[in-house]
């Protein structure tokens, strides 16, 4: 019975009516049939438009509204969302339509559009009204608890006040606050209004009852205020609660994993000293400080208690503090523990390098150098040089060049040592009393070695290079004292060793001068200072190519992070004549906009990967791809994918590249895929590339998690036994099988910190890395990009308590790769059996062990100390290794179901993948800080009364030497049984090789 | 009966009372009037809610619009007719279910399609014939303004104006007279593109007008363009001298170039 109308032809004839309750009428009822009338109103759209637009009409702003939806409908959204706007208060943005839905899109669209560039040029004002309707909104949001939504289009149209307002009004503000930093990273493009961002949420967290120092130390960070972090540093120092300086010592460690030495100096010397004052101490001390106090006796009390006077109670546990922090965020403290735990967890296999060394041939020397380079980083930071002592023969047989990276080699295997470096080189370093014999080769390699032992953290070692670099004119040791000393004072802005290491370079020396030119790039990192455009000038001047193309890494060093304000820079070097300076250009852009994902960089970079009429700046461009992504590793294997099949093999290389460095300890499988089709290129070096990334992408994969690295094991070692590969993929092949076990197996390639920050060394050592396509010797800056992949819980004392911990995951998933088998005399076809077969039994009775350990683990969690538990482990490790070396033809024992959990004990090997396996038992002795899965997490003691066992004590227990095996399997069984003695690296006796 | 619509009942009384003694003027207020009081209704199109007293507010709402078309044509409005059709066309289409069809409805809908032949609103007019059924076209008011649809696109013009005789209703007369002017004009147009120029007398013939005097008139008001010089019409035909195509050559070069650097950077 219901009638419906089926036109409205009536309504809009009596929009005609003269009378204004007709017009009225009309409108009010076409406003509510629009939605399935709209073909037939918009014919008559200019009568409605008219009507608006009548000054004396009463109702214009329904007349707006009623076009608006016309207009919606049509897809005009401008013209929609112009009259949307003259409709005022009947818009309403609260309407579940999609008509509102879609205007208010628009609307937000708009304004992010106008609004910051209302602030930078006071060319257009935005429409109030326009204003106002994103401000309902925004208020809706937040009436609603949609905070995350608020904060989000607040962010995008740079309305600080709004932020704010969402920020305290949410019911979280913790959550709220650490999401918004999240966006402020990821999606806030210029640097400046990030910053002002960051500004403002440093306010409110300190607003806050419960402040999240972590979070505000990081924001700080950023911003570049050491006060600040001075300042809260030493209010949790000052506090009486114990738990306040642990939450210190974390935020020292944190701010310590983003690298900027700086930064950390200053706020290191900005922590004032702990004052004398006998007079105002308060009578009623509180009991807990008194008792924290002598816990620490045995901790030495260092210089502030030195001055004699008579420190009151809090001031002693200040001083005490005090010392503790200046050592952590001196990097020193991180840097020893690394060094231990890399040294007792080492497990490198030493077999590979056997293998390498005995099929490369004899007078090849580029894969003799990469055998070298690929010990160096194999053992980077482990202290351990047993390969380079067993064949002291064969590596004498590097000359020249290759003995300036031999010696360097050695600091990459003792990064981290900074008491012993100098005295560990030392043989090597030229001597003060002129002549010494010693080739300058190996005395530039040696301080390079420095730099690199010293790399980002060298003030100790600084004066010394600096007289080396003054007292030497040979351009082989001056090459050398610049890398080391840009590595040493990496981002430290110097300006006197700037002017040391320019003196080099005008000196015009090809050799010397090319470092000189990244050298002043390592110093001058992310500085942004004029600076650049000397070094620009000087390359215009030189005739040198090898000191064009240092200058021009240099200057894009210069440039790191700087974002939109290093764009005159890159304009001026990517529109160059000079290709090497354009080369230069592209690391520009790599560097500055490092890890934005800035579409603006990107385009650039493509846009030159496709025309430059050189194929380095080409293949530069795209490999700056991988450093402008590697925030958001999943999206290079998807960019890059089309230029991996270009014809051009430089460009394809370059692709290799930027998937590895963007991918780099991912274990992307679609990163792989890219790759594997690459490793059997035609050309050699595009081999060479796709290699090495791809061991860089795998890197502490392990098999069980991607058969592909079984696979990729394999292949590497066909390519380095076979004899007609080109030397140049050989060397890649080298190269990969050093990174893939990079570090002991202990360590990844890591560009971000946990904080999603960028960790300057690493990014800067990736960059220079890159550039080994030049210059061999820079192979060893990718060591700067290791991190250590280990989980260290540290006590109040920053010692390293025993205590066990969860990984919920089937323990193969992350274990070390298994150590390979010395070919049994037999074909090596037959190899792969022999492994599997002794493996599966191998492991078999590996699991079988490690459940009984796990099983014994928990029962005795309760009342024994967990030392007995660990050392039943140790044993089981041991029996494991005991066991792969026999070669067992059949395998009788069905093998158990793998457990699904693993125990591991402080401090223990977390590989990135594994972390969100890792749990803190319930019951045990301490909890964490906060809540982290790996790096160096501070602990809370809950039973302080119980004596505390320490593993990676930094006493010496014994004098035995790591060195000295006899062969590569009497070296591991070594090793396996150092690990159950967990024992201080001792300074390998001094060797010299005859370089 | 609520007060509401006795009130709107009473004025439409005075409105017919007005209207059949031609007092156009108080007519028009009154109506005005009755429509805004209408807009009270919501039982009217388009909202359609069920009241009691629907169907007699239906019924008078359609009687009144059924009126006011009437009042356009007698006041000779065209933009009043058509606005009050349109207004008064739901009751028509939508309202079938409920109310008995009106005698008015069809000498309504005629006049309508004879004003759309008026206006020469052809694609309307066929619109508009689609709708109805097919023994709504049996309907003389209807068949006759479909006859005269029919005769004009033949170009029997002269049918088209004997048929002013023969008209269903009284009211037509009024738009019969204006079919002569647009028979007029399409002669008129149709001559221009025809003829460089006609002689005045069968320029004349051809307009049907019966004096020379008449046809001068006619020219000065609605076909200025028109020439008349030595006893002839000429009409001046708008000669739009095609531009010769120009082959884009530039275009085409700078297109080709870029094809080729493209081409040079493809990965």
């Amino acid at each position: 019975m219901a009638a419906t109308v089926s036109s409205a032809s009536g309504l809009l004839a009596m929009l005609n009516e003269h009378h204004p309750l007709l017009k009225l009428h009309a409108l009010s009822n076409l406003n509510a049939f629009v939605d399935h009338f709209w073909p037939e109103i918009s014919t008559s759209v200019p009568v409605i438009e008219s009507l608006y637009e009548d000054e004396e009409f009463d109702q214009r702003q329904l007349a707006a509204l009623l076009v608006s939806k016309v207009f919606y409908y049509l897809g005009e959204l401008n013209d929609s969302l112009s009259y949307a706007l003259g409709a005022g208060p009947l818009f309403d943005v609260s309407e579940d339509s999609d008509y509102v839905h879609t205007l208010l899109a628009k609307a937000v669209d708009e304004y992010t559009v106008l609004k910051p560039k209302e602030s930078s040029q006071e060319s257009e004002k935005v429409d109030p009204r326009l204003e106002a309707i994103v401000e309902r909104l925004l208020d809706k949001c937040i009436l609603d608890g949609k905070y995350q939504q608020a904060m989000g289009i607040a962010v995008e149209c740079h309305r600080l006040d709004k932020i704010e307002e969402a920020i305290i009004k949410s019911d979280n503000v913790h959550t709220t606050l650490s999401y918004c930093i999240n966006i402020s990273h990821a999606f806030v493009n210029p640097r400046e209004y990030r910053r002002e961002v960051l500004q403002l949420l440093v306010k409110i967290y300190q607003k806050l009852p419960s402040p999240d120092y972590l979070s505000i130390c990081q924001c700080l960070m950023f911003l570049d205020e050491p006060e600040g972090v001075a300042k809260i540093l030493e209010k949790l120092l000052r506090s009486e609660n114990k738990d306040d300086a642990l939450l210190a010592f974390q935020i020292a460690f944190d701010l310590v994993e983003n690298e900027r030495q700086a930064f950390l100096l200053n706020v290191r010397d900005l922590l004032s000293d702990p004052k004398p004052r006998p007079s105002d101490v308060p009578s009623g001390q509180d009991s807990s400080t008194g008792n924290a106090a002598p816990a620490d006796v045995d901790m030495t009390v260092e210089a502030p208690a030195a001055v004699g006077n008579v420190l009151d109670p809090s001031e002693m546990t200040y001083s005490e503090r005090l010392t503790r922090v200046r050592g952590i965020l001196s990097g020193e403290t991180s840097i020893q523990l690394t060094l231990q735990f890399l040294y007792s967890h080492n497990r490198s296999d030493l077999l590979i390098l056997k293998t390498i060394k005995q099929s490369v041939e004899m007078r090849n020397s580029v894969c003799h150098s990469a055998t070298i380079y690929a010990n160096a980083i194999m053992h980077a930071g482990t202290t351990v040089d047993t390969f380079l002592r067993e064949n002291l023969d064969w590596l004498s047989r590097a000359t020249n060049w290759a003995k300036f990276s031999a010696t360097a080699g050695l600091g990459v295997i003792h990064r981290g040592h900074l008491q012993q470096g100098r005295s560990l080189m030392a043989p090597y370093l030229p001597q003060s009393g002129a002549t010494s014999g010693g080739s300058p080769y190996s005395e530039g390699g040696a301080l390079y070695a420095l730099g690199l032992i010293h790399a980002n953290h060298g003030e100790g070692i600084k004066q010394f290079l600096r007289d080396s670099l003054r007292s030497t004119t040979t351009e082989v040791i001056q090459h050398g004292a610049c890398l080391g000393l840009g590595l040493a004072a990496l981002g430290t802005a110097d300006e006197e060793i700037y002017d040391e290491v320019k003196n080099v370079l005008y000196s015009d020396s090809a050799v010397a001068g090319e470092a000189a030119g990244i050298s002043m790039g390592l110093l001058m990192v992310g500085s942004a200072s004029e600076k650049a455009s000397e070094m620009l000038a000087y390359a215009h001047d030189t005739q040198h190519e090898k000191i064009i193309r240092g200058l021009a890494l240099g200057i894009a060093l210069t440039v790191y992070g700087r974002e939109e304000q290093a764009d005159t820079l890159i304009e001026q070097m990517t529109r160059d004549q000079d290709p090497i300076l354009r080369y230069g250009g592209m690391y520009a852009l790599a560097l500055a906009y490092r890890g934005t994902s800035n579409n603006k960089a990107i385009r650039q970079l493509l846009h030159f990967a496709v025309s430059d009429v050189s194929d380095d700046v080409r293949r530069t461009a795209v490999l700056a791809l991988g450093f402008v992504l590697y925030s958001e590793p999943e999206q290079t294997p998807r960019i890059v994918s089309l230029l991996s099949e270009s014809y051009n093999p430089h460009v394809r290389y370059g692709a290799a590249l930027a998937v590895g460095i963007s991918c780099a300890g991912t274990g992307l499988s679609e990163a792989i895929s890219l790759l594997e089709p690459l490793t059997s290129d035609v050309v050699d070096f595009v081999r060479q590339g796709a290699l090495i990334s791809m061991a860089m992408v795998m890197v502490q994969t392990s098999e069980a998690s991607d058969s592909r690295v079984g696979t990729f094991r394999r292949q590497l070692e066909k390519i380095i036994l076979d004899k007609h590969e080109d030397t140049m993929s050989k060397m890649g092949a080298i190269l990969a099988s050093g990174i893939l076990d990079a570090g002991g197996r202990n360590v990844t390639i890591k560009l971000l910190s946990k904080t999603k920050h960028d960790k300057v060394t690493a990014v800067v050592g990736l960059a220079v890395f890159t550039q080994f396509w030049y210059w061999y010797p820079l192979i060893y800056f990718i060591s700067l990009a290791f991190s250590p992949t280990a989980f260290i819980g540290l006590n109040y004392d920053l010692k390293v308590p025993k205590f066990d911990f969860l990984s919920l995951a089937k323990p193969s998933l992350f274990e070390y790769p298994r150590p390979t088998t010395p070919p049994a005399a037999t074909s090596t076809v037959k190899l792969p059996t022999a492994v599997l077969s002794t493996s599966a039994k191998a492991k078999a009775r590996a699991k079988k062990e490690a459940e009984k350990a796990a099983i014994a683990e928990k029962m005795s969690a309760e009342e024994t100390s967990s030392g007995a538990a660990s050392s039943g482990k140790g044993k089981t490790v041991a029996e494991k290794e005991g066991e792969s070396m026999q070669v067992d033809s059949a395998s009788e024992k069905k093998p158990e179901p793998e457990p699904t959990f693993e125990i591991l004990t402080n401090p223990a090997r977390v590989v990135p993948a594994q972390e969100k396996y890792i749990r803190f038992l319930e019951d045990s002795r301490y909890t964490p800080v906060k809540l982290a899965q790996s790096g160096f997490v501070l602990l809370k003691d809950l039973r302080p009364s119980e004596p505390e066992v320490l593993s990676l004590t930094d006493t010496p227990s014994s004098m035995v030497s790591p060195a000295a095996g006899g062969s590569a399997t009497a070296a591991q069984q070594s090793q396996a049984s150092s690990m159950v003695v967990d024992e201080e690296p001792q300074p390998p006796q001094p060797f010299e090789c005859s370089l | 009966m609520d007060a509401k619509l006795t009130e709107v009942a009473q004025l439409f009384e005075r409105f017919k009372a007005a209207s059949i003694r031609n007092d156009f003027d108080s007519a028009a207020n009154l109506l005005s009037q009755l429509k805004v009081l209408l807009t009270e209704f919501k039982s009217l199109p388009p909202l359609f809610e069920e009241s009691p007293n629907a169907i007699q507010e239906l019924t008078i709402a359609r009687d009144i619009y059924e009126h006011a078309v009437v009042l356009s044509v007698k006041t000779e409005d065209q933009d009043a007719f058509e606005r009050d059709f349109f207004q008064l066309k739901p009751y028509y289409t939508d309202t079938g279910s409920r109310l008995p069809p009106s005698p008015q409805e069809y000498p309504i809908l005629g006049l309508n399609l004879l004003r759309l032949l008026v206006q020469n609103r052809i694609a309307e007019f066929h619109t508009e014939l689609e709708l109805l059924s097919s023994s709504a076209l049996e309907n003389p008011c209807i068949k006759h303004a479909v006859e005269l649809e029919q005769s004009f696109m033949e170009g029997a013009y002269n049918r088209v104006l004997s048929a002013r005789r023969t008209v269903p209703h009284e009211t037509y007369v009024y738009f019969m007279d204006l079919l002569a002017k647009t028979v007029r004009d399409e002669i008129a147009g149709c001559s221009e593109k025809a003829y460089d120029y006609l002689s005045i007398n069968n320029a004349r013939q051809m307009l049907m007008f019966s004096t020379d005097k008449e046809l001068y008139e006619y020219i000065s008001e609605d076909h200025p363009e028109w020439e008349v010089k030595n006893g002839s019409v000429f009409f001046q035909k708008v000669k739009e001298s095609a531009p010769s195509k120009e082959i884009p050559s530039l275009q085409l070069i700078n297109q080709t170039l870029s094809y080729a650097r493209e081409l040079e950077r493809i990965v």
